[in-house]
């Protein structure tokens, strides 16, 4: 009996562990090719990570874009979830060496997870070739070394309905806009549309809209300084929009399960500060009808002061590029081709795809812009223009081993602020309390 | 036949039902073992791991660098940690005694011979059937602050300033258990009804002759013969009520501030969020402890009682 039971165990753990070993580190099955790239070279296929492919048609439009310039190139695009579910799924893919060659640094957050994990190549070559006009290349630098490249360049700017603020009788965004006026705007227009049932302006759940302004505009506020004193102006502004009725409160936001695309797209709001990833939802909407009809347009996002409104000044905005980056793990004889496509991801080529397809890219030039405005749906006046292609844009989140820690204090600081539950003041000490504890910093 | 043969006999009956027992055995393992390898490969040797894991600051990547008792010594003086336990306390301090008594109270009341009892049963396990995230979203309309229909029905009553519910840092957690109870009374309502049918009719008889009321009757005959019953329940509760986490996740997410931040939320933002894999492994090993001393006093406590 007794043998037999630990005969039995013996078996299974065995039998376990044999299993285990063949999701480990098993070499790729591919044979390795002659090196024969000297004339017609040989056809490559590169593997690319992306999500949702059904709803972002991006990554098959530059792989495709990609392949008609270069067709000794395929790239493949393999399929992660969503939202934060990408890097949840991703991450295991790098440890077991299962990743694909070409990784989509979807948040710049995890940038230096990555790299300090030794899970992106060197890609400061690619870097050094690129037009000046590609922004935000030197936020993947680390200790002096480019590690991937960006291809895409959010920024926040401000969405407004012309038709609402026609209706209430309030003249458009001007980009003279300082956030103390906005906060105004969207009281008077709330009174003007409130018949409508919609309010003046729709702020999101998400800290980034309150905090994103404070860290980009504020002088001297950081991260990673641990003093979050910056936060309270903003702060005290949203909640006294929320208080005044000028905005949903962040308490339906929540419960309501509200979607900033659902209260700009029916009419809920005649604002709706937004990054510019909006713009392709909001096209593709109003042409499906998801959306009602509207004549809407985008103005530069409200300013800290005077000093940096007006269209002899660079507003200045926040926002994170996307970039793409190289898997160390990635076959030798492929790596030109990988580089290859970097350049051309955040060149002309595929910005003029992405530019397409509604989507920002990190290159901005006369080009770009021209393709981007062609689309069918988009505001076409000079300030949605100008606000489109004017900005200075702020990191959101600093490349550091802490702001990870860090965003989620604040996080959790936003929501007890926004809940009414905690008094800004109190919020912002217990949240620079923890981030001493927690991160080490201050 | 002399005693010999009959020794011989009894000798060989002895190893041919040792041999059947053995081979029973074998056919016996070979039913669970596709199960346990499954449970070997999933759930054993990740656990086993974490015993590792949790005395290096592994993050995902590489190897893992020794760091010895850091994870725990940090533990000691990390604020979320302290608040994320004190939430999972006060969490099953109220869900315990809260589920226990609506089920058992939902298991009387639907052990009589009523007319549609069928149907009561049935709607009363309805909720824990459900989706979780349905159920997260339904109530968290239900309680919105301003539209929701439990506001307005509490303004109704006269109440003039109601709870913020899961806006509110002081309001959230006990909308989380609201909730949690609701979902849970039904399963353990089950639990309960079965081991009720199981005490027998002539001790309520007996009782009822000895002139003892229903009170004494539910303390004295239906409470000590639901004793097995009641111990499993309790120990299904505590361990489902510490290591509660998906409901959190996605009715507050641990919001508003951290009032609703529990131990296994906390595991995950270290672990999947912030990719502290080494310090969220340390925080299961708390947690573990919490969960088997808890069980382990439960089970002393019930021998001690049944002695």
């Amino acid at each position: 009996m007794k043998r037999s039971t630990l005969t039995a165990i013996g078996i299974a753990a065995a039998a376990s562990l044999a299993l285990a070993g063949c999701g480990g580190d098993s070499p790729p099955a591919e044979p390795d090719e002659p090196d024969t790239t000297m004339e017609a070279p040989e056809p490559v296929t590169l593997t690319m990570s992306g999500w949702s492919l059904n709803v972002t048609p991006e990554f098959r439009a530059l792989a495709d874009g990609f392949h008609a310039e270069n067709p000794d190139v395929t790239v493949e695009i393999v399929q992660y979830a969503d939202g934060n579910d990408y890097d949840t799924q991703i991450i295991p893919d790098l440890a077991a060496g299962t990743a694909p060659d070409i990784l989509v640094l979807k948040s710049l957050n995890k940038l230096w997870t990555f790299q300090s994990g030794g899970q992106l190549l060197d890609v400061s070559d690619v870097a050094a070739e690129l037009s000046d006009d590609v922004s935000g290349v030197d936020r993947y630098e680390i200790d002096g070394v480019t590690w991937a490249i960006p291809y895409r360049q959010d920024s926040w700017v401000l969405y407004y309905n012309k038709d609402l603020f026609d209706a209430a009788g309030v003249d458009y965004p001007d980009g003279t806009w300082t956030w103390d006026e906005y906060a105004a705007a969207a009281e008077v227009l709330t009174a003007g549309v409130s018949a409508q049932g919609a309010k003046g302006t729709y702020q999101h759940s998400w800290q980034s809209i309150v905090q994103g302004p404070a860290l980009a505009q504020t002088p001297g506020a950081d991260l990673l300084s641990g003093d979050y004193g910056y936060l309270k102006p903003y702060y005290e502004r949203a909640l006294a929009m929320q208080n005044a009725g000028a905005q949903e409160t962040y308490g339906t936001v929540t419960t309501s399960s509200l979607t900033y695309a659902a209260q700009f797209g029916t009419q809920k709001t005649a604002m709706l500060p937004m990054g510019s990833w909006y713009i392709a939802t909001i096209l593709q909407q109003q042409a499906s009808g998801e959306a009602d009809d509207f004549e809407w347009g985008i103005a530069p996002i409200p300013q800290f002061d005077d000093s940096t409104t007006g269209s002899d000044n660079v507003p200045v905005t926040w926002g994170d590029p996307t970039g793409a980056g190289i898997n160390p793990a990635i076959d030798e004889a492929k790596l030109d081709a990988a580089k290859r496509f970097l350049a051309w991801l955040a060149g002309e080529g595929g910005a003029t795809v992405l530019a397409g397809l509604g989507v920002t890219p990190a290159l901005s030039n006369d080009v770009v812009t021209d393709t981007f405005f062609a689309l069918a749906g988009l505001p076409t006046d000079e300030l949605s223009k100008w606000a489109f292609t004017t900005h200075d844009t702020r990191p959101e989140n600093p490349v550091s081993a802490e702001t990870a820690t860090v965003q989620g204090i604040l996080n959790d600081a936003h929501s007890a602020i926004m809940s009414g539950s905690v008094a800004v003041d109190d919020a912002i000490a217990e949240a620079e309390t923890r981030v001493a504890s927690e991160a080490g910093i201050g | 036949m002399s005693i010999e043969v009959l020794l011989d006999r009894r000798q060989q009956a002895v190893r041919r039902r040792g041999r059947l027992r053995r081979h029973n055995a074998l056919v016996g393992w070979s039913f669970i073992l596709p199960n346990f390898v499954g449970f070997a490969i999933l759930t054993l040797l990740p656990v086993l791991a974490l015993f590792f894991l949790a005395f290096t600051g592994w993050n995902a990547f590489g190897n893992a660098p020794w760091v010895g008792s850091d994870n725990f010594t940090r533990m000691i003086s990390d604020r979320l940690f302290h608040e994320a336990l004190y939430n999972t306390v006060y969490y099953t301090a109220f869900h315990i005694p809260l589920t226990f008594a609506a089920s058992l109270g939902l298991a009387l009341l639907l052990n009589r011979k009523l007319r549609g009892v069928a149907f009561f049963r049935t709607a009363a396990f309805f909720p824990y059937i459900t989706s979780i995230v349905a159920i997260a979203v339904v109530w968290n309309m239900l309680f919105s602050p301003e539209f929701g229909p439990i506001n307005q029905f509490l303004q109704a009553l006269g109440v003039s300033d109601p709870p913020g519910w899961t806006s509110s840092t002081d309001w959230s957690m006990p909308a989380v258990i609201i909730v949690a109870t609701w979902r849970e009374m039904g399963y353990y309502m089950l639990l309960f009804l079965a081991g009720l049918q199981t005490i027998p009719a002539d001790l309520y008889e007996a009782a009822r002759v000895d002139g003892a009321g229903a009170w004494q009757r539910f303390w004295n005959v239906t409470l000590p013969g639901l004793r097995p019953t009641t111990f499993f329940v309790t120990v299904m509760l505590m361990i489902g009520s510490f290591k509660i986490f998906d409901l959190i996740l996605v009715m507050t997410n641990g919001g508003p501030g951290t009032s609703t931040v529990v131990l296994s939320q906390f595991i995950y933002r270290k672990a999947f969020v912030e990719n502290q894999f080494g310090y969220a492994s340390a925080a299961s090993i708390v947690l573990f402890l919490i969960c088997i001393t808890v069980t382990v006093v439960q089970f002393l406590v019930n021998k001690r009682r049944e002695a």
